[in-house]
Formats: C-alpha cells, structure tokens, sequence
C-alpha cells in the first residue's frame, strides 16, 4: 500500500500544473485540457481516500465527478467552436468583448 | 321648433329604468331606512362609470349626441336618490318619531393601545367604526334640499354644458364630479357620526375644488380653485382637531353616543363646559370656513370662477350649508332643557356676532359688484350670515334655558336655510340662462360678421352689458324676481317667514335676555334693507331699462334644458315659504314637535302681530326697510322703461314700469367715493391676506424650497456621486481577460480556503 500522503502530493502537483497552465496559456483548448487536469488531481484524492478508508463515496464522487468534467468539456468545446466562428479565433486574449 | 323639442325629451327615456328601481326595492321589502344607503350608492356606483365610459368614448356620437356626455345618465342616478330620499322622508313622516337611527353597518374595527400611567395595554375591539343613517328633522329637510336641487341643477347643466363649444368632449368629466359631490352631500347628511360627517365634508371640498377649476387652464380659474381648497382646509384643520377634543371627552364620535346625554362622557363622567366649549368652537371654525363667513369668506366669490351650475349647486344650495348643518347639530350640547352642558352661553353669543358681521359686510359689498354672479355670491354670503345668526341667537338662547324662544329661532334658521337654498339655486340658474343667452347672442353677432372669432373683450357676466331683457326672456325673468322676492323677503313670499323669524326672536333675546345680542341683532335689520337695495339693482340692471350692449337687444330663450327647472324651482320659491309656514314647519324643524300641525290663522297672527311691541315695531320696520325703501332706492337708481316696440308680460311689465316710474337718482358721485372704491375692492380682506402671507408663507417657503434644494438634494447628490466615482474604478477590474477572471476566482477560493483554515485552528 502507497502512502496516501504520496498520492496527495502527486495530486496537489497534478493540480498546481493545471493551475498554472489555465493562467499561462492563450490556446483555449489547452486552457481546457488544463481545468481537465485540475478536476482529475480532485479524483485522484478522492480515490486515494476511498482506498484509505475502504469506503465507497470516494468511488461515487468520482463517477460524478468525471460525468461532470464529460458535461463540461463539451460545454467547453462548443463555446470554443462559437468562438471560432464568430471572432475566427480561439485565443483567449483577443476574446475581450466584456472588457469594461 | 316641436319637433327638435320632442327629439330633446326623448333624450329622458333612458331615466325610466331609474324611477322604477325604488319602487321596486320598496315593494321587495326593503326597509325604507336602508334605502338612505340607495341614496348615496346609486351616484357613487355611477361616478367611475361616467368618468370611465366618457374617456373611453370621447367624443362617439351617441355618447354625445343620445346621452348628452355622461348628463343623462348622472341625471338618472340622481332621480333615483331623489326618489329614495322622497320615500325615506314619507316613511320618516309617517313614524311620527324624532328621531330614526337604522342600522349600522361595521366598517372597520380596531384595538385600541391605552396607558394607565406605568405601562401600555391592549384594549380589544374597543372602537369600531360604523355607518348608518340618522333621520331627524334637519336631516330629513337638507337631504330634501340635496336630492331635490342636485336633480334639477343636474338637469339644468345638461342645458347649459352641452351647448358651449368650449366645454365639448369635456363634459363627462364635469358630470362625473358633480355626482361624486352629491354623493358626498348625500352621505354628509344622512351619516350617523361626526366621523363621516367630516369624511363626506372632505368629499364636498375635493368636488368643489375640482369643480371651480373645471377650466383649468384659465389661470384666473386654477388661482381660485386653490385659494377656495386652502381657505376652508384652514377651517377643516380646526374642525379635525375639535373631533379629537370631542372624542376624547365622549369617546365616540358617533350621534347615537354622543346626543344620548351630551352632558355625561365616557365613563359617565360629567362633561364640563371649560372642556366642551373649545371642542365647539374648533367645529365652528371649520363651519366658518365651509359656509364662506367672516374672516375665511374670500374664497366665495372667487368660487364663481366655475361653471353656472357648480355655482347654483355647490355655491349657493348644498356645500355652503354644511357648516350650518354642523352648527344645528351642536343644539343637543347646549340645550339644558334637554340634558345640554350648562354654562356655554358665549358660543352662541360669537356664532350671532360672526352671523350679524358677515350679513352687513357681505350685502355692503354686493352694493357695488357688476358682475352678476358675483352679487349672487355676495348675497349667498350675507343670507348663509342671516342662518348663523339665528343659530347663534338659537345656541345662546338654549344654553340661557329660554328654550321657547331658543327653539324657535332655530326653527326660523333651518326653515331659512330652506328657502335660502332654494331661491338661491334658482336665481342662480337664473343668472346662468342669462348669462349663457347673452354669449351665445353675442357669439352669433359676431360670427357674421367676423367669422374668424376673434372679437374685443366681452364679459357676458357684467350686468352693465345687460339691461332690457325682460321682453325677451320671460321665464328667466319671472324666475329671477320670485327668487329675488324670496331673498328681499317680501311678504308672504319664500324667505320671508324664515327672516322675520330670525330677527324677530333675535331681537326678542336682545331685548330681554342678553344685550351683547344688540349688536347682531341691529345689523341684521340694517342687512334686510340693504338686500332689498342690491337684488333690486341686480334685477334692474339686468332686465329693466334700454339693452346697454349690442348683444343684450339679440337675446332669446332657447332650450327646453334650461327652462324645466327654472319654471319648476320658481313654483317651489312661491309656494313653499307660505305653504310650509302655515304647517308651523320651524317647530318641526327645531324638534320641538315630531310632526306637521296645520294653522294659517297662527302662523300668521305670530308673524305680523306678535304679542310684544317692541317685536311689532321690528317686524314692521324690517318690512318697510326691506320691501320698501331697499327696492325703491335700487329701483330709483337703476330702473327704466324697456325700449319702444318691446313688451314683457303681466307682472313683470308692471315691475319695469313702477321702476321707471320713480324720478331717476344721479349717484355718480357716491359711486366715486372712496367707500365705494374700498367696497369694489371687498374691502381689502384679500389684499391683506395676500400681504400677510407674502410676507410669512411665501418667505418660509423660499427658505424650505433653498434648504431642499441645496441641503436635502446635496446629501442624495453626494451620495449619488460617491457611488458613480466608485463603480467606475471597480469597473476598471473587468479587464475582459479569461485568465485574469481565473486568477482572481483562484486567489479568491484560496483566500476563503485560508480563511477557514484559520478560523479551524
């Protein structure tokens, strides 16, 4: 058995890199996959707690969690797409249209 | 002519269905007390309707054309109050009571929070108000006098609204007011309680000041609507405040409560006259302010700024006598003979004495005034004196235990209040058909020859246009000089009865009981040959003499609308004073006897040959000063022949001729004089208050208009600032940037993170 501390921290690693790639990047679809990375560091510990504690609500947690992160890539996906075709771009910088 | 005649009654058709829906209840069964409810339903229910549908259909042609703009239907809301109120008047008859009290219905009902001295405490369901009609002698006599007027005064307006261009699509509005004003004299009359009382009071005021600025957007109108609503809201305050004195002595404010034992309050305590008497005299403030007397009657005159018929109605027969209504309701406080408050001889004493100025100030200024309306106004001013004074010699003579003399007097008073309305609302009509005859004769003259309408100033008001009308409209002028008649107080006509009894027992009270009652009582002798002077002068210069304007020779009597309730309030002037007089109405009307006993042979025997000298010496003199010297010195004056070819019918021929028969009197020179100038000027009442208030009103308010501005508006201005200066510089984090929202949404769940981490710990 891993020290649950282990996984923590590779979880709270996990989520520093997606922390850091939403601020750092322009390409939305990288900012994407990057919240993507942050939510999976969330399942990760909800997992290494499960295990732990052999109960089953870090299972459940995480089943919903991943519908949730399914649901919103696509959300995510399509507002890039309308993005794209209404301002032919999909960097986040030039999407500054609330400024203000 | 026929045939137009005959289109115009077949405009009445609509008015069956309303004078058979009393009937109707009657013989359903219902209680002819709770048809007092029908009475004022009927032109409340009808008010929004007239307003409503007459917005709505502006203009439409069988809206103007079939229902006169809303007039037919008030009118047939009227006739079924008048026919209500004429079936709860026989059945009041016929009880031989003197007093009904029918039943209530609960308004509202409320606890009531009060201190014993250490703490405060509840008292459930302690007041509850509620309203029901009350029928006594005066009740029954002015609702009489409302529904009847506000019926033929409403017939009356049909005529004369509907045929000026300038009242055209706005007369639903005009119609709609006039009946939520009957509504609230109806209500004010037959209300069971000083509470609503006051609250149909306040309808009237609204209504009447409505009404005067009808024209609106004549400045002159919109100036004396105002000055009309805030005068008497200065009597209304005073009157609020004596019902809060009054309830905290009876507590209750209704007649069922308070007349049991005026002299008992609440709790059976025994009411003094220290703490009454200033209730009183706070309720007669507001009376002096509602009835136009002495020193709140500059908005009376003014008043006349409104339609003709506003003034026959609110002016001079209904609204104007609520404060005397008021005034005969405070007879039960100081009737000792009847459980009154002993000790209260000064309120009648100041109600004689406001009574006996105003009459003498008010005819001396209807000397001067040309306008015709005007020298109506004045006239109704001085008349509505002569009623206070008999009140207050009724009021001082009850509280002094002469309840003979007292009661006597205020039958005279209530029976003047009577005839007063009547020939008062006639002559007013009266002056209204002249007045619209001589527009509308100049209006035509004029049109030929000018059709663009733009012509000089006329003032078909000013009776020095007039002259010479009594050929041309006979109806008008027989109706003017029985209402005249009645006003003089020549014998045997009207409002003689009623004034020879107020000065008679006015005297008598002066002369044996009280002689601060001298002074009115002079000026009431002295008033009676002054009105003899200036309705005579009104009615010479109108229709005696040569036509003055081009105008006045073109004049003719038209419509039908016009003349019914002329001719039928002109019968009802002659007849009544006799008629009632001889049914020793006055005793009726003080509560003295609960019905009618018929007696010519009393009735006239107590008015020419009454048992005291001195009273002989007084009636005789009132006489010969009011129908004999007052006439004959207007006559003298302002008389003349009409001019050749031009014949009036009968009496009224013999009038014309006796008026220039008389040898001419030059007084220029009097009316130079500078009494004449300061009477013009009504003596300088208006100018003073203008003074007064320009100099403590108008300064007060400046400073409250600077201090909103600057202080009041700087606080919100500033406020209003701060918030603008500071959404700005938030607006400036907004940068429209994904990654910046992220950043903060991650500092921020960080920082809340920390928080609770700190917090734990």
């Amino acid at each position: 058995m891993i020290d649950p501390s282990w996984i923590a921290g590779l979880a709270a690693i996990l989520f520093g890199i997606g922390l850091i790639g939403t601020f750092s990047r322009k390409n939305g679809i990288v900012v994407l996959m990057c919240i993507e990375l942050m939510l999976n560091a969330a399942n990760l510990n909800f997992v290494a707690g499960a295990l732990n504690t052999g109960g089953v609500e870090g299972w459940v947690y995480t089943a919903v969690a991943i519908a949730i992160a399914a649901a919103e890539v696509a959300i995510g996906l399509a507002i890039l797409l309308s993005l794209y075709s209404t301002q032919e771009t999909i960097s986040l910088d030039e999407a500054t249209l609330l400024k203000n | 002519m026929g045939d137009n005649q005959q289109q115009e009654w077949n405009l009445l058709l609509p008015l069956l269905p309303a004078l058979v829906i009393v009937p109707i209840l009657a013989l359903l069964g219902v209680d002819p007390l709770d048809l007092g409810f029908a009475v004022i339903l009927a032109p409340f229910l009808m008010f929004p309707i007239v307003l409503l549908v007459g917005q709505v259909f502006n203009g439409n042609e069988v809206w103007v054309g079939k229902l006169k703009e809303g007039g037919i239907l008030a009118l047939s809301s009227l006739a079924i109050s008048l026919i209500a109120a004429s079936w709860m008047i026989i059945h009041f008859l016929s009880l031989h009571q003197k007093k009904v009290h029918g039943d209530s219905i609960t308004w509202l009902n409320f606890d009531v929070l009060s201190h014993d001295g250490t703490q405060w405490s509840v008292d459930a369901g302690f007041t509850n108000i509620s309203f029901g009609i009350w029928l006594d002698s005066i009740s029954i006599m002015l609702l009489f006098v409302a529904t009847f007027l506000c019926f033929l005064i409403c017939w009356f307006a049909i005529g004369y609204m509907t045929t000026d261009d300038i009242n055209a699509n706005r007369n639903h509005r005009f119609f709609a007011e006039f009946i939520l004003f009957s509504m609230g004299m109806f209500g004010m009359v037959l209300a069971d309680s000083f509470l609503w009382l006051f609250i149909f009071w306040e309808i009237m005021g609204l209504c009447s000041y409505l009404l005067i600025g009808f024209y609106y957007w004549k400045e002159s109108a919109a100036a004396a609507a105002k000055k009309a609503f805030m005068t008497t809201r200065v009597g209304d305050v005073f009157l609020m405040v004596g019902l809060l004195m009054l309830y905290n002595i009876y507590g209750s404010l209704d007649f069922a409560v308070v007349f049991d034992d005026p002299s008992t309050g609440v709790g059976g305590t025994i009411v003094e006259a220290s703490e009454l008497q200033p209730a009183l005299l706070m309720l007669f403030i507001g009376c002096v302010g509602k009835s136009a007397q002495f020193p709140l009657h500059v908005w009376l005159p003014d008043a006349m700024e409104g339609p003709t018929p506003v003034s026959a109605l609110i002016h001079a027969a209904t609204m104007v006598n609520a404060g005397l209504y008021l005034v005969a309701r405070m007879v039960p406080f100081v009737d000792v003979y009847h459980h009154g408050v002993p000790g209260m001889e000064e309120l009648g004493l100041i109600v004689a004495w406001i009574g006996g100025i105003t009459a003498f100030m008010a005819a001396s200024i209807a000397f001067v005034q040309n306008d015709i309306k005007k020298v109506l106004a004045y006239s109704t001013m001085s008349q509505l004196a002569y009623i206070f004074l008999g009140l207050g010699s009724a009021l001082y003579l009850l509280a002094a235990d002469h309840h003979h003399a007292g009661y006597f007097v205020l039958g005279g008073a209530l029976f003047h209040l009577f005839n007063h309305a009547m020939a008062k609302g006639m002559l007013f009509m009266a002056s209204g058909s002249v007045i619209h005859e001589v527009h509308h004769a100049h209006h035509d003259l004029h049109h030929h020859e000018n059709p663009d309408g733009h012509h000089e100033e006329f003032d078909p008001q000013d009776m020095r246009n007039m002259g010479g009308l009594a050929s041309k409209m006979p109806v008008t002028s027989i109706a003017m000089m029985l209402g005249s008649m009645s006003i003089i107080g020549i014998p045997l006509i009207g409002g003689f009865w009623s004034k020879e009894a107020i000065i008679a027992e006015t005297w008598l009270g002066a002369l044996e009981y009280e002689p601060m009652l001298l002074g009115p009582a002079i000026l009431a002798v002295m008033t009676a040959g002054m009105t003899g002077f200036y309705m005579t002068r009104m009615w010479m210069m109108t229709f005696a003499g040569q036509p003055k304007h081009e105008a006045s020779a073109h004049v003719h009597e038209s419509t039908p609308w016009i003349k019914t309730p002329l001719v039928t309030l002109s019968f009802v002037t002659a007849t009544t004073g006799a008629l009632l007089a001889s049914f020793h109405v006055g005793e009726f009307l003080s509560g003295e006897e609960a019905g009618f006993h018929f007696g010519v042979v009393d009735a006239l025997k107590h008015t020419f040959f009454p048992e005291k000298q001195a009273l002989l010496v007084v009636g005789y003199t009132t006489i010969v000063l009011s129908s004999i010297v007052g006439p004959i010195i207007a006559m003298k004056v302002h008389g003349g022949k009409l001019a050749d070819g031009e014949k009036a019918n009968g009496i009224v021929e013999w009038l014309v001729n006796l008026s220039a028969a008389f040898r001419p009197m030059d007084v220029t020179g009097m009316a130079n004089s500078r009494l004449a100038d300061s009477l013009q000027n009504r003596l300088h009442f208006d100018d003073l208050y203008e003074w007064t208030i320009s100099k403590t009103i108008t300064p007060l308010s400046a400073f409250s208009a600077w201090f909103d501005a600057n202080v009041i508006d700087g606080i919100v201005k500033l406020v209003e600032r701060t918030s603008v200066s500071g959404s700005m510089w938030i607006r400036t984090y907004t940068t429209g940037s994904t990654r910046d929202y992220i950043l903060m949404a991650a500092v921020g769940a960080l920082s809340i993170f920390a928080l609770i981490v700190g917090v734990s710990q």
